[in-house]
């Protein structure tokens, strides 16, 4: 438990000490993203009875950087390391693959919470309110919601050999999921085809339940949603687990 | 019971076989020296026994075998590796306790600030990582390697990049913790500090093991080595009865072959009779150097 501790620790340690770049980073840049969308599009239709589109905004942006957050942390530290040749402390410790991928996992889930928070009082601090309507539902969609890219960084980080590949997972395959998880818009005004396919979109179903736990409103199942994304969780840190205790392109 | 036990391990890096059925025992309390050229498999084999490289076969460490005991064959191991390696987010201090700590030692203040005092780093202690040398970087690594007062500690060329006054200082301190009963694997190109530390020599060469013993065993098995006479003669001119002897010549400084003792005698007499005027006589053993060479060649 101490080791494990210790490396959550350090981790935790390595993303505050630029905390201008990962935490206050995601902060301007969804304050900003309320400022254009929230304010000029204010007149927008969420699909929502009595859900004006800044309050259907809000959840979504929060819970936005959270996950890019959460991606962001696992998939550089390990890169990095791998550049640093520092990783080789890690796999030289005495420590199971199971608690150094848990311990990244946490550490990655903890910087995505926090870039939340931070980003809640941002927003808070400049006039909107929101209180959450389900907190359980919220904890619930954020912590598994990160723990997901948490992984799926983890996994990036891990596969690439280089900057550009991570690069390449960030643009081909993270942002695709993000745009298109209903964070700007109600999935709802898709039309058929885009509509089946943002369905089997896990992270439309996390940003649906935080929206949940924030507004009371969902567009979907809940049930379903909270199925769906644990589902997700699991497989994805599967294999995530499964890469680092083989070992694939970390030991030679 | 003992501290390293290789058993048939090869080594694969696609279909390029690095390490060829390696075979060898060390035990409690030795100092050993791993020799090779680059590209011999030493770093392939300490990697290995490190657990940063897959392998076939077996490696126990102090009895634990490193894939099935993971966790307590870790624990008993410190390794230094040969490539620079650092974390850019910490201090020096921050590196040691975070090194600790993923040993799962608590409160190791002492033996932290002792690490330090010993490898010349106590300035430095709160220096980010980035900011120190090259020299000193390395000396972190050993000092990381040490935290946990490990029984078996490897040591892949630590002094690379170390200046010799310091480097003194480390090997006298590495010394004394072999002398507490650590046992000691070291890897260096700095053969005249395996010939001053060993006392057992294991030499690869093609990720093969191409000999194993104790030093004075290695040194007679290269008992065809001759030592050597360097005589600075003053006018630059050399009787020719002592020509076939010559190995060597520098400036006016000729190096004679040794085949037995009495050599010495005969080339000085040779030298007097023919008045010619010389001093700065130096008698040279074969060094492990030679002794390294003469392996290899052989090989």
């Amino acid at each position: 438990m101490f080791p494990y501790l210790e490396l959550v620790k350090k981790e935790v340690y390595r993303f505050l000490s630029i905390w201008l770049q990962t935490l206050l980073g995601p902060l301007s840049t969804a304050l900003l993203y309320q400022l254009i969308f929230g304010h000029h599009l204010a007149e927008m239709q969420t699909g929502i009875d009595g859900v004006t589109y800044n309050t259907f905004l809000i959840p979504g942006l929060v819970i936005m950087q959270v996950l890019l957050n959460s991606f962001g942390n696992g998939s550089s530290s390990i890169i990095q390391s791998k550049y640093t040749g520092n990783i080789i402390y890690i796999l030289m410790a005495p420590i199971t693959p199971f608690v150094v991928y848990v311990a990244y996992l946490t550490a990655s889930i903890i910087r995505g919470v926090l870039v939340g928070v931070v980003i809640y009082c941002g927003i808070v601090w400049f006039g909107d309110n929101i209180i959450p309507k389900a907190p359980w539902v919220l904890l619930f969609f954020l912590i598994i919601g990160a723990s997901i890219t948490a992984g799926l960084g983890l996994i990036a980080g891990i596969i690439s050999e280089k900057f550009e590949q991570l690069a390449g997972f960030q643009s081909f395959i993270m942002v695709p999921l993000i745009y298109l998880a209903g964070i700007f818009f109600n999935p709802n005004n898709f039309t058929n085809a885009w509509q089946k396919i943002v369905m089997i979109n896990p992270f439309m179903y996390i940003v649906d339940g935080f929206r949940y736990g924030c507004i009371g409103y969902s567009s979907y199942n809940l049930t379903f949603g909270v199925i769906f994304v644990l589902c997700s969780a699991i497989i994805v840190n599967i294999i995530g687990y499964s890469l680092i205790q083989s070992g694939i392109k970390l030991k030679h | 019971m003992y501290a390293l036990e290789i058993n048939h391990v090869n080594k694969y890096y696609d279909t390029f076989k690095a390490l060829h059925d390696i075979d060898f025992t060390i035990g409690q309390g030795e100092f050993v020296g791993l020799l090779g050229v680059n590209g011999a498999g030493k770093t392939s084999l300490i990697s290995s026994i490190a657990g940063i490289n897959r392998f076939n076969g077996s490696i126990k460490v102090m009895g634990y075998d490193v894939i099935a005991n993971l966790v307590k064959a870790k624990s008993l191991l410190g390794v230094v590796p040969q490539e620079l390696a650092f974390d850019p987010f910490l201090t020096v201090h921050q590196t040691l306790k975070f090194q600790s700590g993923l040993y799962g030692v608590r409160d190791n203040k002492d033996w932290i600030d002792e690490i330090i005092e010993r490898l010349h780093l106590k300035d430095k202690i709160n220096a980010n990582v980035r900011a120190l040398s090259g020299g000193m970087k390395r000396r972190l690594m050993v000092a990381q390697a040490l935290v946990h007062k490990p029984p078996l500690i490897i040591l892949d060329e630590p002094t690379t990049g170390v200046d010799v006054e310091i480097r003194q200082s480390l090997w006298g301190f590495i010394g004394e913790l072999h002398q507490k009963g650590h046992t000691i694997l070291l890897t260096t190109h700095y053969l005249e500090e395996v010939e001053r530390l060993c006392n057992k020599i294991i030499m690869m060469d093609k990720g093969h093991i191409i000999a194993k013993d104790t030093k004075s065993v290695f040194m007679n098995k290269c008992s065809n080595l001759s030592s050597s006479l360097d005589v600075l003669i003053q006018e630059d001119k050399c009787p020719d009865e002592l020509l076939s002897l010559i190995i060597a010549k520098k400036d006016t400084t000729y190096t004679f072959k040794l085949n037995d003792s009495s050599d010495i005698a005969n080339i000085l007499t040779v030298l007097n009779k023919s008045n010619i005027k010389f001093d700065n006589i130096n008698i040279k053993k074969p060094s492990l150097e030679d002794a390294f060479i003469s392996l290899l060649n052989r090989g």
